[in-house]
């Protein structure tokens, strides 16, 4: 234990955030693409088997969202692992050197003022702050990505508002900026109200900051964008930002295991329909 | 019909979420609200509204005796919009167990800290388990993530407390240690029994467990005393309907 990630020189590891728009954790190409991107950003400290650990706080901790995380991460060359604040109980855990001897940790969806209230009440944002200092990638969607931010735009209490998030990032931030006009109508008035100016993220787009300076846009899917957003001369402006694209990665081998099983149960199939 | 009294049932541990086939603690919840057909909001914030955890809910609270209802404050876009006016409409709001830090932060969040210390004061049945018991004082002994940690609950009832207070959990030793360390004196239940306080005096223990028993922790200089309450087992038919307190519990707390 312990010298799988030595530790980078901490004092100038630059700070990278990834705030992705929404995804899923499926086998589809786009959510492959991000999956990809996760685990390359979480190699470039140069661990050879990187450390992912995602925090599904804002679900609730739902045995869903940790299913299939561990379900596109388990197989990759990588050490998935969560931190599931409202299971705990189950299983204890030293829940600051956990996070800090991660090479990349990932916060899922759900309840943005449910996140930050359950952090705050465990005192994960000092430890999440410091990790970004020390050169582990923050990274996230939905609810996730926004909680970088100084605020957001969240359904947590139902209908669309405005709500705080860390701060880490300067500005504000609105995800499912393609597929909830309502949320982003929202985050159109709270800007033009004098909610610091940010970014609308589609599902798919990210942004990716890396040290200082602007952020990099990214899209997994074609069409998805990513759109500066504020207000000059009263007027709330939004500007799309030119993307990356991410292509897909083929979809991973079968195991060997799983695909001598399929083998074998089309054979029996088959035997079946012959006798 | 809500008497205006201020209730709170505090389960060391218990009910449908522990006992699955004895219903005694949650019956005696239900008949404390005196309502025939009783609404019974069921908060499982602590678990992060664990969906397994709802469906027992309604399962053990089904619809033919009662009118069941829960909040996720995971999922507000579904279930009632107005928090407030539908908590303060019920006759019981039961809290389920998990994370009590958890718990306690994402009430504050939504504000249902003082929606609930309403609701106790309006006369709803207020009751829990485990972290749905801790909340409710003002000072508390979570086990939940590693070594016991001390806490502070809403205040509602000016004592600490401590849950599943079985002997050998590490608990009793850790409550204790709080409490020579400054901690408020209280009560400790072990799983089974219940703490009925009316208002915030504790009325009586009842137990769905003839052997489960609630205690009285006071500290005294640098002594700790402790004392087991006279605790009323519900499955026995002739259980005195109010069992008389032990004179020691009548002293005023040492806290």
């Amino acid at each position: 234990m312990g010298f799988a990630s030595g530790p980078i020189p901490k004092a100038t590891a630059v700070r990278r955030i990834l705030a992705l728009g929404g995804h899923e954790f499926s086998s589809r190409p786009p959510d492959r693409a991000v999956c990809e991107l996760l685990l390359r950003l979480a190699g470039e400290g140069g661990a050879e088997r990187p450390r992912i650990c995602i925090l599904p706080t804002a679900s609730g901790d739902t045995s869903d969202q940790i299913a299939s995380f561990y379900s596109a991460f388990g197989e990759r060359h990588c050490e998935p692992s969560d931190v599931s604040l409202f299971r705990l109980g189950r299983r204890p855990l030293e829940l600051r050197d956990h996070l800090l001897e991660q090479d990349l940790i990932y916060v899922g969806g759900g309840s943005m003022v449910n996140l930050l209230a359950v952090w705050e009440a465990h005192d994960i944002a000092s430890i999440l702050s410091l990790a970004w200092r020390q050169g582990i990638v923050l990274a996230g969607q939905s609810a996730g990505a926004m909680c970088w931010f100084e605020a957001g735009i969240t359904k947590s209490s139902g209908r669309p508002l405005a709500a705080a998030g860390l701060g880490l990032l300067e500005g504000s931030l609105c995800v499912h900026y393609n597929n909830e006009p309502e949320r982003r109508a929202a985050y159109l008035d709270a800007v033009g109200d004098g909610m610091p100016s940010g970014y609308g993220l589609d599902d798919y787009a990210g942004l990716l900051w890396e040290g200082e300076g602007t952020p990099s846009a990214l899209t997994a899917r074609r069409g998805a964008r990513a759109y500066r957003v504020s207000r000059r001369e009263g007027q709330v402006a939004e500007s799309p930002l030119p993307a990356r694209f991410l292509p897909a990665p083929a979809p991973a081998a079968l195991r060997e295991d799983i695909a001598e099983f399929r083998r074998i149960k089309t054979m029996r199939r088959r035997a079946g329909w012959l006798g | 019909m809500k008497t205006a009294e201020r209730q709170i049932v505090a389960f060391g541990g218990g009910g449908f979420s522990m006992e699955s086939g004895n219903p005694l603690l949650d019956d005696y919840v239900l008949g404390l609200t005196g309502a025939e057909r009783p609404r019974v909001c069921f908060l499982p914030s602590a678990s992060g509204d664990a969906d397994h955890y709802i469906v027992r809910f309604y399962r053990a609270f089904s619809a033919h005796r009662c009118e069941p209802s829960h909040i996720s404050l995971f999922r507000r876009e579904q279930g009632p919009g107005d928090l407030r006016r539908h908590l303060l409409s019920q006759d019981l709001i039961y809290v389920g167990g998990g994370s009590v830090v958890s718990l306690l932060g994402v009430w504050r969040a939504h504000g249902i800290d003082s929606i609930l210390r309403e609701a106790w004061e309006s006369g709803v049945v207020l009751c829990g388990l485990s972290a749905g018991s801790l909340c409710w004082f003002a000072e508390a002994v979570s086990g939940f993530h590693g070594e016991p940690k001390r806490l502070r609950g809403l205040g509602l009832l000016p004592f600490s407390n401590c849950v599943h207070y079985e002997r050998g959990s590490g608990r009793g030793e850790a409550y204790h240690r709080f409490l020579r360390e400054g901690m408020r004196g209280g009560y400790a239940a072990e799983d089974g029994a219940a703490l009925h306080f009316t208002g915030e005096e504790l009325s009586r223990v009842v137990a769905s467990r003839p052997q489960a028993r609630g205690y009285r922790l006071d500290v005294a200089g640098s002594r700790v005393v402790e004392m087991q309450i006279a605790t009323t087992y519900l499955g026995d038919r002739e259980a005195v309907p109010a069992a008389p307190l032990p004179e020691a519990l009548s002293t005023a707390p040492a806290a």
